[in-house]
């Protein structure tokens, strides 16, 4: 089930990366395929959120390789920076522009194919982008909402902006760092079953660190349980034990030292 | 309790004379009402004593010597000599007496002191909005934020040092020489030192802003110009045009000192009376001086509140 295909939109292979030292992730492989929805358990520490950044080239692996659609991501080379941006991601504290409309904050996830000309400001957007960002907006529900600024949206509201500005950027692959972490039970529920159905719908390869087990084997096609950095278990969601889960979260006080 | 104390306490509702009377140290009645309103008394645990080392104790010591040995060096170099202040009070009451009562004659006057007024309000107004553009560019070149090139990042930074660290009254006497005597030099050394100090409190102010958005967006493939359209401006927009009218407030007051030297304006009136030994008319301009600066002041932090985010 772990082996890559040519048909994977996200493969990453022997991600290492330690931190003063301290190793944080040690052989880290992935597979993604398009449409596919995998969840990355672990304890908080476990590397989960590195793998994800180096993944999408805001932290710098001492070893590994990261493709997407075959693509390297990490060569450096112009055509890294162009696959790189077939890849989106959200984050926990959301990182949208509070004080910028729903909207404007979408049509920004197609700032990497539009020219200067066009994007120094919000009123420079094409028609089209604006037409397409809306739909986006449909797609995760908030198309009423779309001229309220982002800071007079609830946390599950600004999230799922999030994921339209990432369905705006034409994304085919979609990292989400702990998305539903701060978000209520409800809110949760909903953001998630939205990026699952995107993940479905327009065949995207979503790869997200979650932290609640339930919610993952709810939504996931596929769990990954990282301890100390290591892979501790891969499998589909209805095939991983509740023993296997629990063994995430043992507490070890020796690694605290 | 004497009777004058009483009658100053009877606007005190008596909850909080209460609470008063106890500070004062006179536990009667009062005391012993509260500890029957909250019977349980609370469980109680010894504050283990905090572990000073010698070395965070010499610290402190070595600051304290530091700051009383700058002080007094100081107070040195001043020249403070409060014995010369006691003996030669009688000097200043003279010289206030001969300013009260103020000159209110309307014409010359209050009528021109009003014309200054303005002047030097259009200098401040001018001095700030037409600095900004110079603020911008040096801003964004001088802030790490948006601003990758280590080399273009410490030029800009050092003109604007150099800006900030130049007074205004020299870069108004250096205009004055190109300009002649006048308003205009007056807004020209504004620009420039604005621009410094500006610039200085814009890029602090957008160092300052949470990188997240903008990591989103170049995630996404924006351009470092696209950031600082997108992620960067947007977030710290209000604080920029706070910091604007913070200045506006500023330099109205600065282009007072600025008409001492010649730019025109109330400050230029004030030097005027002051060597024509008409210390009334002096006052009146005082006074106007203060109005006007209460108000800009009071317009700026009205302004400022509402764009509070």
């Amino acid at each position: 089930m772990t082996t890559a295909t040519a048909t994977d939109a996200l493969t990453v292979r022997g991600l290492c990366k330690s931190f003063g030292g301290r190793a944080v992730l040690s052989g880290f492989d992935l597979d993604v395929a398009p449409g596919e929805v995998v969840a990355l358990l672990g304890a908080n520490g476990s590397g989960k959120s590195t793998a994800l950044k180096c993944t999408v080239g805001l932290v710098r692996p001492d070893r590994g390789r990261v493709g997407v659609f075959g693509t390297d991501l990490l060569d450096g080379s112009r055509t890294a920076d162009r696959a790189r941006t077939r890849v989106a991601m959200v984050f926990q504290q959301i990182h949208l522009v509070r004080r910028r409309s729903a909207l404007d904050n979408v049509c920004a996830g197609a700032l990497g194919r539009l020219p200067l000309h066009r994007s120094w400001t919000p009123l420079a957007f094409p028609r089209e982008l604006r037409e397409e960002a809306m739909a986006c907006l449909d797609r995760v529900g908030l198309a009423d909402r779309a001229h309220e600024r982002v800071a007079a949206l609830s946390g599950g509201q600004q999230q799922r902006v999030a994921l339209a500005r990432a369905l705006c950027q034409r994304a085919e692959v979609l990292l989400a760092d702990e998305p539903v972490s701060a978000l209520d039970p409800s809110a949760a529920e909903r953001v998630m079953s939205v990026m699952a159905d995107l993940a479905r719908t327009e065949s995207i390869a979503v790869a997200a660190v979650l932290h609640q087990p339930e919610l993952a084997r709810r939504h996931a096609d596929r769990l990954v349980g990282l301890r100390g950095g290591r892979i501790a278990f891969a499998g589909a969601a209805d095939e991983v034990t509740q023993e296997q889960m629990s063994s995430l979260y043992v507490v070890n006080e020796g690694v605290h030292s | 309790m004497s009777e004058a104390n009483r009658g100053v306490r009877e606007a005190v509702p008596p909850q909080e004379a209460h609470v008063s009377e106890a500070n004062l140290g006179v536990p009667p009645q009062a005391a012993r009402m509260s500890a029957l309103v909250d019977e349980r008394t609370p469980e109680r645990m010894p504050v283990p004593r905090k572990r000073r080392g010698p070395r965070a104790i010499g610290m402190a010591a070595g600051i304290t010597a530091v700051l009383v040995a700058l002080h007094v060096a100081a107070w040195r170099g001043a020249e403070m000599d409060l014995g010369m202040l006691a003996e030669g009070w009688h000097g200043m009451v003279r010289f206030v007496s001969e300013a009260i009562p103020p000159d209110l004659t309307w014409d010359p006057v209050v009528k021109d002191g009003l014309d200054a007024c303005l002047v030097t309000l259009w200098i401040g107004l001018l001095g700030t909005t037409l600095s900004i553009p110079f603020t911008i560019v040096l801003c964004v070149l001088g802030t790490r934020a948006t601003n990758g090139n280590a080399a273009v990042y410490q030029v800009a930074r050092g003109i604007m040092s150099f800006l900030r660290a130049v007074p205004d009254v020299v870069f108004a006497l250096v205009f004055v020489t190109a300009v002649g005597l006048g308003p205009f030099a007056g807004v020209l050394a504004l620009i420039c030192n604005n621009t410094g100090v500006m610039g200085k409190l814009w890029s602090e102010a957008m160092e300052e802003v949470d990188d997240g958005p903008a990591q989103a967006l170049r995630i996404a493939g924006a351009g470092r110009t696209q950031l600082i359209a997108h992620a960067v401006l947007p977030a710290c927009l209000p604080q920029l045009v706070g910091l604007v009218l913070y200045r506006l407030d500023v330099n109205v007051r600065s282009s007072l000192v600025l008409g001492l030297v010649g730019a025109g304006g109330i400050g230029f009136l004030i030097n005027q009376s002051i060597q024509e030994f008409r210390f009334d008319q002096m006052l009146t301009y005082i006074l106007m001086v203060l109005v006007l600066v209460v108000i800009v002041d009071l317009l700026s932090s009205f302004v400022r509140r509402r764009l509070a985010p």
